[in-house]
């Protein structure tokens, strides 16, 4: 292991300053940074620490219903957050889905983000609700949609000197639900081989008046289902449809063999995770009175 | 590099000359002795070298060495009261609920973490604050047992 | 039950100790995090080892140049296959029944000339810390010259295929071959006329299985620490379960008179086969003695899976069994094909034997081959070999049940082998308990209550499983304190509570209370030589040691205590711990007063050896439910019952405990732990993420059921309970699957991906 700086800033501000340092990296909780810097698949001379930085590791809640999770904030807290739980369920429990406990008792919604692995579980209920990134650098602070981060496995659009500092949650308009699955050969400590985020929005008269459908770990980075998105759209949910949504993603998908499983089991789960969460989204949403 | 690292451990504050590398696993293994925390793969994976950090269960290996300056660790050497044992550990003894050893000082961390928040858990529920922690001996069963009788007498 | 295995009767003593769930006497220490394994041990100046590993799995070292990790400020020595001398082919040590082929062991620790796999060590270095010794390894300078890996048995066995070792030529085929092979040799168990038998049954099955390379899974990596003093001589504390097997195999290495040499074995943070040879140990004592300092030696978890130790074989088997109008078994044949990794294997003997034990059957042919291919060289796993062939055969007697529209445990029961039927190799079978085992099933909730409905399908398979076990020899001696107290020694390493249960056989013999008994681990200096903690033996070998080394101390302390009351020692009785007068009433002396009396008179020591005891074959059969995700493949494990002939179980908690975690292993061997090489022979999922052990959340809790026919001629009548448990595991899934689902699953591990394809058809 390539020999380090360790930095804790009290700001953000003062974490985009050390970030300035000349190879350098962000430390948040350090469960994929630390064992890539042990194995030499990651360099970094210095370590910037979010952890002690207040602004990053709050959740708030914003005038007009929406969230903002610091970039830092620990897994676990934004499992346990009661305003997640309630109103963003999916997302509560994607980040119960890392790891075990000890990793989400460390592990970060911006770690989980901005090491861009396509099998992250916490991004697709992201993608799925809209939320925005808020970036901080030298230049200044931006901001953009989670789902546009992602160039490449490993890969973000996030330059050197910036960080990402919180993500912002909208509202979840009334008659939507979301949910994400995964795929894994055992029930925790595992990656997922495949995973499908669905949101669903009705209208008065119970058709699809929206949807979003985000993939993991079957492209180079999430992905949408844009093709299956658009076949539910001014349909009626019905048992038929989401087996034909489910179809339509799975052969968008571009999956990849690897030792965790195959291209065509990969597609095949696709079809039967997408199928799953949106039919449990009409569970939901039945439950709420918005479907018959 | 060599750096000092102060931090509460076992609620003494120690202050070591360590390597600006090291691992909080390391560190306390290698530098301050507490060798009762394990290294069974150094990735995540295992949960053997389960510690609470500001009262959270961590995986030691996974986090470095300096990102504990000023925290307050508690390892399996802190859980006895003296000659006392904490009731997850008398329970194991008394169910069985270990045999090579190796992993029980993490399953012991991660139980209690469990009942500090959780004094009444489900079967499922105490199956899931163990399964960060593998175990090879056991198959579980009076490891579950164990944490649940404990649960039972600390109520 | 007495201590001879007779059923107990109103005469025969009762056991106080014996046979009592008792909680490890070793347990505090446990789960205070105060049991020292070899990682925890420091030493003043120690320095850390790594080793370097072959990148490739077939491949001639032409040269290895250590000069630059030699200049590293900080390295203090580096060694490669020229600092140990060579060791002929054939050079042997005794161990057991077969004995270890020292060749082999060399080539474990640090390979010469060739490399047969990836991550076998070809350099060592020491330094200051870790990290210094990780950034040598990068200067260590290798060249190789590549050859064709072999990466499975399919390249192994082709006719053209690259040979590994020109050296092998199939043993067991006449004439003897002329040219070199993969295949190193062959073995056939055969009665009566298995084809012919087979074209004339009424109903036949077979099933054509892969079994993927698996590992033990210990958590405890390798590591050793050694040191070297001014004298020269070498002290080993290691992770290990045999101490004087390796101190054998480190003599050997380095050619070390035994004399200059000791092992001291620590608590073992898991074995379970894999901890027999060394992989390391001989290398650590060599840089200790070129650098003069401590050196410890740990092992990643990655080193561990990518060639750093010996894991379980993969095999390739066939089976096809036939049966009668009445449903009884007319033929069993077998091809048994062995992926030994890279330097040759065992027979497949025992497995092939195991396989076909617990069925009576008149017509047999067997046929098993022992294969290199460029992985790992595999080693013991829990009844080695069991697993694999349990998977094949017990699903082939299931298929045969189905066909026959007779069910699966009523097929059991009309074929099962009793006490003096005939075993594969032609001898009459001791007292086994299989038929008791059987009508418990029957009578039990597990196979009598419904399957409850479930989302998916559901299905209850059912296995049997032996394992023949081993005895090979074990020594122990017990020395009487000032106060009386018996004081363990053992030769044996404590790989499943064996401090325990051994002290509650001294204290049942002597009439004491546990915790008036002490017991320690020899290291190999300080008891007679011991075979290492395998094979379901040490808890049978060392009983049998140890009621002998107790019988031998109170016959010295009878006649002490004669000498003491003046009388004849005949005249004596003696009960927990007192000697009294069967003459004199009231006449009596304890044995803390006697030895307060005489100690100075001399040293008490009984003394007991046990070699070629009787086996204590082990035997078992599972009922396990399970429920199959027909979209995903996925299946759950819903209940697991284990039913074991253990002969006496001389601490229930103990056996229970052996039973449940071995049913575990089984489980995670059989739906999600398989080693996936690439067409290189690297591998692809060397961490435990990807080499998927079973958490908490992937099993149920496992019942035990015991039952106890007790080995004749063997004190208190105790079996082997180790390894059969794992036999049945995967064989009971793969029935409950095809139960459940109409589909058999020919791959273990059956991972989701594999059942789903099983489902659809596919592959
Ligand atoms: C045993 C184990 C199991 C796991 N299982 C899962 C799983 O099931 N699902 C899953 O999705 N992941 C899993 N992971 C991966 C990992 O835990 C998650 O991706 C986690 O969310 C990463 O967060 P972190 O805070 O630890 O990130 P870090 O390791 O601290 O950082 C990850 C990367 O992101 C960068 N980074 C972090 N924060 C920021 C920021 N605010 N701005 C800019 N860059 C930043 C870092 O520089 C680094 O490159 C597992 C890891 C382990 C060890
Ligand atoms: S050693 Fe930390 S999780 Fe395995
Ligand atoms: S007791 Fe050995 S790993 Fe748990």
């Amino acid at each position: 292991m390539q020999d380090f700086e360790y930095h804790r800033p009290k700001s953000a501000a003062a974490a985009v300053e050390a970030l300035c340092s000349g190879e350098a990296r962000v430390l948040a909780g350090g469960t994929d940074l630390i064992p890539q810097l042990r194995e030499g698949r990651r360099l970094a001379r210095h370590l910037v620490d979010l952890k002690r930085i207040p602004e990053l590791t709050a959740i708030v809640a914003l005038p007009g219903g929406a969230i903002s999770i610091g970039a830092a904030a620990t897994l676990t807290s934004i499992a346990q957050h009661p305003s997640i739980a309630a109103h963003y369920p999916s997302i509560a429990q994607s980040a119960r889905l890392v790891g075990s406990l000890q990793v989400q008792n460390r592990a970060s919604l911006g770690g989980n983000i901005c090491n861009a692995a396509p099998s992250a579980d916490a991004v697709p209920p992201l993608i799925c609700h809209e939320a925005r990134a808020t970036i901080a650098g030298r230049s200044g602070q931006r901001e953009m949609a989670v789902g546009e981060l992602f160039r490449g496995p490993g890969r973000t659009l996030l330059e050197a000197d910036e960080l990402l500092t919180a993500i912002i949650l909208p509202p979840p308009p009334t008659r939507s639900a979301a949910r994400y699955l995964r795929f894994t050969p055992r029930r925790e400590m595992d990656i997922a081989i495949a995973g499908a985020g669905v949101w669903l929005s009705l209208d008065t008269r119970g058709s699809v008046a929206a949807a979003r459908i985000v993939l993991a770990s079957v492209g180079p980075t999430p992905m949408r289902a844009h093709a299956a998105e658009a076949a539910l759209l001014g349909e009626q949910p019905s048992k038929a449809l989401l087996i034909e949504a489910g179809r339509i993603a799975a052969g968008e998908s571009q999956p990849i063999s690897d030792t965790r499983g195959s291209a065509d089991y990969r597609r095949e789960l696709v079809s039967v995770l997408t199928k799953r969460a949106l039919s449990d989204c009409c569970v939901q949403l039945k439950a709420e009175g918005a479907i018959a | 590099m060599r750096m000092m690292i102060t931090c509460t451990v076992n609620g003494e504050e120690r202050t070591v000359l360590a390597d600006t590398r090291d691992t909080l696993l390391g560190f306390l293994r290698e530098r301050l002795g507490f060798t009762g925390t394990k290294e069974g793969c150094g990735n995540g994976n295992c949960g053997t070298c389960t510690v609470l950090m500001d009262g959270a269960a961590v995986n030691a290996c996974l986090v470095l060495a300096q990102e504990a300056s000023e925290s307050e660790i508690v390892t399996i050497e802190g859980i006895a009261d003296g000659d006392k044992l904490h009731p997850i550990q008398e329970a194991l003894v008394a169910h069985g609920g270990t045999q090579c050893g190796f992993c029980t000082p993490g399953i012991v961390i991660s139980a209690k973490a469990l009942l500090d928040s959780n004094p009444d858990p489900s079967e499922a529920e105490i199956r899931h604050a163990v399964a960060g922690n593998l175990c090879r001996c056991t198959g579980y069963g009076k490891i579950v047992e164990a944490i649940a009788a404990a649960a039972a007498q600390r109520r | 039950m007495d201590k001879l295995g007779r059923p107990s009767s109103d005469e025969a003593p009762r056991l106080e100790v014996l046979g009592k769930p008792l909680p490890r006497i070793d347990a505090r220490e446990r789960v205070t995090g105060e049991a020292v394994y070899p990682a925890d041990l420091m030493r003043p100046g120690m320095v850390q080892a790594k080793i370097k590993r072959s990148p490739h799995a077939h491949a001639i070292i032409k040269r290895i140049d250590t000069t630059r990790a030699d200049a590293l400020p900080g390295v203090v020595a580096t060694v490669t296959a020229a600092d140990f001398p060579e060791l002929p082919i054939g050079t042997m040590i005794p161990m057991g029944e077969t004995g270890y082929d020292m060749w082999m062991v060399a080539q474990i620790n640090m390979a010469r000339r060739k490399v047969h796999w990836v991550g076998q060590p070809i350099a060592a270095v020491a330094a200051v810390d870790p990290h210094v010794a990780e950034a040598a390894l990068a200067l260590i300078d290798v060249e190789y010259e590549l050859l064709p890996t072999v990466p499975h048995l399919g390249v192994a066995m082709a006719p053209d295929a690259p040979v590994l070792h020109e050296h092998v030529f199939t043993k067991g085929v006449e004439p003897r071959p002329r040219a070199p092979s993969n295949v190193c040799s062959r073995t056939v168990i055969s009665r009566g006329d298995a084809t012919g038998a087979l074209k004339n049954a009424t109903a036949t099955a077979s099933v054509s299985v892969a079994v993927d390379t698996a590992h033990q899974g210990y958590l405890e990596p390798q590591v050793v620490l050694a040191e070297v003093d001014a004298n020269g001589f070498a002290t080993v504390w290691a992770s290990t379960q045999g101490q004087f097997t390796t101190e054998l195999m480190v003599g050997r290495m380095l050619d070390l008179p035994l004399s200059k040499l000791k092992v001291v074995p620590l608590e073992i943070g898991g074995g379970f086969g894999g901890k027999i040879a060394i992989h390391g140990e001989a290398v650590a004592v060599r840089l200790a003695q070129k650098c003069r300092r401590p050196v410890k030696l740990v092992f990643t978890r990655e080193e561990v899976l990518q060639g750093g130790s010996g894991p379980a074989a993969g095999a390739l088997i066939d089976i096809a069994v036939g049966a009668d109008t009445d449903g009884k078994l007319t033929a069993i044949e077998g091809t048994y094909r062995v992926d030994a990794g890279g330097l040759p294997g065992m027979s497949p003997s025992l497995m092939m034997q195991a396989s076909a034990a617990l069925y009576q059957c008149p017509h047999l042919n067997l046929v098993g081959y022992d294969i290199v291919t460029n992985k790992p060289r595999t080693e013991a796993y829990r009844g080695p070999g069991g697993i694999q062939v349990a998977f094949a055969m017990e699903q082939a007697m299931d298929a045969l049940s189905q066909k026959l529209g007779v069910d699966p445990l009523e097929f059991r029961k009309r074929n099962a082998s009793v006490t003096g039927s005939t075993m594969p190799i032609g001898t009459p079978f001791p007292a086994i308990g299989l038929t008791t085992i059987l009508e418990c099933i029957g009578e039990h909730a597990c196979w009598r209550d419904p399957l409850p409905e479930g989302r998916f399908p559901r299905g209850r398979g059912l296995a049997l499983g032996y394992w023949r076990g081993t005895s090979m020899t074990s020594a122990a001696h017990i020395t009487i304190s000032g106060d009386g107290r018996p004081m363990i020694t053992m030769g044996a390493v404590d790989i499943s509570g064996t401090r325990t249960t051994m002290a509650q056989v001294v204290a049942e013999e002597f009439g004491l209370p546990l915790g008036d008994v002490h017991i320690q681990t020899a290291d190999s200096k300080s008891a007679g030589y011991s075979d290492p903690a395998a094979g379901s033996r040490v808890a049978r070998t060392t009983t049998a040691a140890l009621v002998e080394a107790s019988a031998d101390a109170l016959q010295q302390l009878r006649v002490r205590a004669a000498l003491r009351l003046q009388c004849s020692p005949a005249d004596l009785v003696y009960s927990s711990g007192r000697f009294s007068s069967r003459l004199a009433a009231g006449t009596s002396i304890t044995l803390a007063e006697l030895m307060q009396a005489t100690l100075t008179e001399g040293a008490i020591v009984g003394r007991g050896t046990s070699s070629n005891l009787p086996l204590g074959v082990e035997i078992g059969a599972h009922v396990c439910d399970v429920e199959v995700d027909t979209d995903t493949g996925q299946v759950t494990v819903l209940r697991y019952t284990a039913f074991q002939d253990v002969g006496l179980a001389l601490n229930p908690m103990a056996v229970e405990g052996q039973i449940e975690g071995s049913v575990v292993q089984g489980l995670g061997w059989a739906l999600t732990e398989g080693f996936d090489y690439d067409a290189d022979g690297r591998l692809r999922n060397a961490s435990l993420l990807d080499y998927r052990l079973p958490t908490a959340l992937d099993v149920p809790t496992i019942d035990a059921v015991i039952i106890e026919t007790p080995v004749p001629g063997v004190p208190y009548g105790v079996r082997g309970v180790g390894e059969v448990p794992i036999v049945p595991v995967a064989g009971a899934v793969a029935n409950a699957i095809a139960r459940a689902t109409g589909t058999r699953v020919w791959q273990m591990p059956m991972t989701p991906e594999r059942v789903l394809n099983a489902l659809r058809g596919r592959g």
